[in-house]
């Protein structure tokens, strides 16, 4: 492959092109689903093609083949639409200096999560949906796993070739109650399919799916009656599941730098960020918010070699003690505020040209037990487990729902439970609340596997690690605003 | 794209290696799509891919397999790999039925302009067109794009589905430098029906006609729902809903209320693939015949949208709505809302005080089983006053529940339109809605 690769590089270079790349991705995936101690589905899917990118006269093409015998006609359709797009184009698109690069990245697994039989996990997630019914009365439960490996061959015109072999696991499980017409929902290790890392099947044995069955199942049923949460001002404790959300929608997003140029106007939005907030020192958030992106972390999900432009993952402040630091970028979006990428252009898989995404946005541990962000709380809520999520087009107000939230009163937990747990808020202003963060040993990093973003719709497997963290006069619900 | 033939022989081809009952579902889409921001291309691309998936039912067992592999030896690898799947996999509650009528549904029909007049120059040249209309103070985004999709089916009964569709999609937000801005969206199937200069001016006059936007407090407020922004709301009904598998879970907010008022009596919705302003693919991903759901009628919940899946846990058949995806069961995409008698002046006119609203952004349900929905204005933002547009107005978030929401509807267009849904084109109406609750300013 690697010398038809070169040939169709050297072809674009022989056209004139600015710039080439050819990434070429094959990947595996298998989804498996239980409920009601039944299988609903499995699905197991391939998917191989080959995405030509190219630059001429500073106007980007792009275009992309199942059929790795048409590489020569998919390099000349790129460079057509390339030349169609210089018809409406002010400035000419320059890429950041980067290292060439020859190299093989892969994840590090200890177990294939393709050689474990299907029936191995069918088995284990049986076990975790009979341990959620084990003690409560539950009109649904459900069990998943999600499995992905892909093999990537990136090459570009400036002598880089690289390759990498990424894997991917998750797992979760859902318990559901009805009474009373209602119907109230319990996850764990979190919504939405779980959790999930660049891992094999080891990662699927220590998520412990059915140790954590019966808990699961006896929250969902005391759910059903639970009063609504109320509506108010609080403080309150955010669990780490949830704040993975947080962090993803009010700093992961706003940081993008393409948004921040306008790429993303008139679908997934822009920044409330202008690149002048680099300089300015913003107060994004308290001194105790440092936010570290690091796609080089160990099993999190947004972990990889490389981005594809070819450039190494790397890890760099996002924001240092409440003071916003710097943007995520791409080679082309970097250029523009005169600095390298730091490695966070990628394509959902080979179909697809790369935007800039989240690796790992990460807040980082403060020094606080969990114990002691409970007892400075008079009145407040622990809320976990994300429901539901929303934000504004420039990342500035959002609003949140979560499966549970705790009763806090005096310092301590008064063992009440609330359903539908909602919160509110202003980016900055929110973060600024922030008065404590509980330590590494409550840090967990959390997979988020369905980030959209782009047109056509792409989405991305992104990473964010938390511990829980207190916040001062948060508004939570919405029933008291007339 | 892969023409009836084409798609019959990778059919034929792949059949001929299966042992049990199989479907073969082929899906084949090309797009090419130019995206603009800052009044200028910045991404234009072009995909082709065309996935075959092998779904075998042998007794009260379901093995799926899909690929993009499409040589003979790939797609015997994939039957192998899907029947090697039966031997360990546990049996399901119940046998699932063998499609067998009726034996060929074909939708050849396509408007061949909408390829010829969005290709990939013609769709730089439109837009340049469509910019040049806007003064230095304004910037343009958006995208145009041009799809051409085939759905193509076949069993081991002898069954033969095939439908094309050739679309296109645009959308476009128009920004003034002081950032209020105006915005418009289309898809259609038919290319005399997009005319991009046009519609340019449509969200460039919507930007001019907000500048300088007013701050307005949350609360209650009269709203004047624009096609976009109602078919927001209904998607996501439909999402949340409309189907029956979320009924039998007891996540849709029409759970024990079939037959029962849950809207105003103004409100009629339909699920309707007869009707020329949706998408017409008239089979569903199981290859069952869509049939016509009357879901709101008058106001009180009527029809779910079934898949086989669910359909079976019921008792009845399915409506044909399957979109590939158990876990969803039926998905309505051909949404259809009852018109009026009032037009967009006349709203207007009657409106005291009161939000005129394009469209919203980032939708969510905060809880699915009361249909209390949030998400925020975006792109054209009016406040109304002694029935006129006075300003534009910064945006707002609602919380709010549909039912309240779709009870207290005082106006309905006539005209209607077209609007993008989660799947396909769904065709509505603007709305006047009294007291719908804002609970927050977005800045």
């Amino acid at each position: 492959m690697k010398a038809e690769i070169k040939k169709i590089l050297c072809l674009l270079e022989e056209k004139g092109v600015d710039y080439a790349d050819v990434r070429i991705v094959d990947t595996v995936k298998e989804r498996i689903t239980t409920e009601n101690l039944q299988v609903q589905s499995i699905v197991n899917s391939r998917s191989k093609g080959a995405g030509i990118r190219v630059i001429h006269d500073g106007s980007l093409g792009f275009a992309s083949t199942q059929n790795l015998e048409k590489l020569e006609e998919t390099a000349m359709k790129a460079l057509e639409i390339a030349k169609a797009s210089r018809i409406l184009q002010k400035e000419k698109i320059i890429l950041a200096k980067k290292e060439v690069t020859v190299d093989h990245y892969e994840t590090d697994i200890e177990i294939d999560p393709f050689e474990i039989s299907k029936s191995d996990k069918i088995e284990l997630l049986f076990s975790a949906e009979k341990e959620m019914r084990k003690s409560a009365e539950l009109s649904q439960t459900k069990a998943t796993m999600d499995f992905q490996k892909q093999e990537k061959i990136y090459a570009d015109t400036e002598g880089s070739y690289i390759t990498q072999l990424l894997y991917e696991s998750g797992g979760g499980i859902v318990a559901t109650a009805r009474n009373n017409n209602l119907t109230e929902i319990r996850s764990y290790p979190n919504s939405f399919r779980g959790n999930h890392a660049t891992a094999g099947y080891e990662y699927i044995l220590k998520l412990d799916l059915i140790g954590h069955g019966e808990k699961t199942g006896k929250e969902a049923v005391m759910l059903t009656n639970a009063e609504e949460c109320p509506s108010g001002v609080y403080d309150i404790i955010i669990g780490g599941g949830q704040l993975g959300l947080q962090i993803h929608e009010s700093i992961g997003h706003p940081v993008e730098l393409d948004r921040v140029f306008g790429s993303e106007a008139a679908y997934a939005g822009m920044s409330f960020l202008g690149v002048e907030k680099r300089n300015e020192n913003f107060k994004y958030g308290s001194e105790h918010v440092t936010v570290v992106m690091d796609a080089t972390i160990p099993t999190a999900l947004g972990t990889y070699g490389y981005d594809d432009d070819g450039v190494k993952a790397t890890k760099k402040t996002i924001i240092d003690k409440g003071i916003f630091k710097n943007f995520i970028s791409s080679r082309d979006t970097a250029v523009k505020i005169g600095q390298p990428s730091d490695g966070n252009n990628r394509a959902d898989e080979w179909a697809n040209i790369p935007i800039v995404r989240m690796s790992n946005i990460n807040l980082m541990p403060g020094n606080f037990e969990f114990e002691e962000l409970v007892e400075g709380i008079e009145d407040g809520l622990h809320l976990v487990t994300n429901k539901s999520w929303s934000i504004d087009d420039k990342r500035l107000n959002f609003q949140f729902a979560c499966e549970i939230a705790y009763e806090i009163k005096d310092g301590q937990f008064t063992g009440k439970i609330y359903r539908n747990p909602i919160y509110t808020g202003i980016t900055p202003q929110f973060w600024g609340s922030c008065d404590a963060i509980c330590n590494d040993k409550y840090w967990e990093v959390y997979g988020t596997p369905n980030c959209g973003k782009g047109q056509p719709g792409q989405v991305a497997h992104v990473a964010h690690g938390s511990s829980p963290a207190r916040f001062r006069k948060v508004k939570v619900g919405v029933e008291d605003v007339k | 794209m892969l023409s009836k033939k084409e798609a019959y022989s990778i059919i034929d081809k792949t059949l001929e290696h299966c042992n049990y009952y199989t479907m073969i579902s082929i899906d084949s889409e090309e797009e090419g799509l130019t995206r603009f921001a800052n009044s200028e291309i910045h991404q234009n691309v072009f995909n082709y891919n065309t996935t075959v998936s092998i779904k075998i039912l042998e007794n009260k067992k379901e093995s799926k397999v899909t690929t993009n592999l499409l040589d003979e030896k790939s797609l015997e690898q994939a039957v192998k790999e899907a029947e090697e799947n039966l031997a360990f996999l546990p049996e399901g509650k119940v046998k699932m039925p063998h499609l067998c009528e009726p034996k060929e549904i074909v939708s050849e029909a396509y408007d061949k302009e909408v390829g010829i007049k969005f290709d990939i120059t013609n769709r730089s040249e439109l837009l340049k067109q469509g910019i040049e209309q806007l003064d230095d103070t304004f910037i343009a985004a958006g995208s145009l794009s041009l799809k051409k999709s085939v759905l193509a089916m076949g069993n081991t009964k002898g069954i033969r589905r095939y439908a094309r569709i050739d679309s296109v999609d645009f959308n476009a937000v128009v920004i003034h430098e002081g950032g209020f801005s105006g915005y418009v969206e289309m898809n259609t199937n038919k290319a005399d029906e997009l005319d991009v200069v046009k519609e340019f001016k449509v969200a460039y006059d919507k930007a001019r006609l907000g500048i300088d936007p007013v701050s307005v407090k949350p609360g209650e407020y009269t709203v004047i729902l624009e096609p976009l922004a109602v078919g927001d709301l209904l998607a996501f009904m439909s999402y949340i809903g409309f189907a029956a598998r979320g009924v039998q879970t007891g996540m849709s907010f029409l759970t024990g209320k079939l037959g029962e008022k849950v809207f105003g009596e103004n409100i009629t919705i339909t699920d309707d693939v007869s009707n020329m302003n949706t998408i017409p693919l008239t089979f569903d991903f199981e290859g069952y015949e869509k049939k016509k759901l009357s879901i709101i009628e008058k106001g009180i919940a009527k029809e779910l949208a079934y898949d086989v899946t669910s359909a079976i846990k019921d008792g009845v058949e399915t409506t044909g709505h399957s979109v590939g995806n158990t876990s969803m069961g039926g998905f309505a995409f051909n949404l259809v809302m009852e018109n009026g008698k009032d037009n967009m002046t006349d709203l207007i006119k009657s409106t005291k005080r009161g939000l005129l609203v394009t469209r919203f952004h980032y939708m969510n349900a905060v809880d699915p089983t009361k249909a209390q929905l949030t998400a925020l204005t975006r792109d054209g933002l009016y406040l109304i006053e002694d029935g006129e547009i006075k300003s534009g107005v910064k945006n707002l978030r609602f919380t709010e529940t549909m039912s309240k929401a779709f009870s207290n509807v005082v106006g309905i267009t006539k005209e209607r339109k077209k609007v993008p849904g989660f799947f396909a084109t769904n065709y509505v109406p603007a709305l006047k809605i009294e007291n719908f609750h804002f609970t927050g300013n977005a800045e």
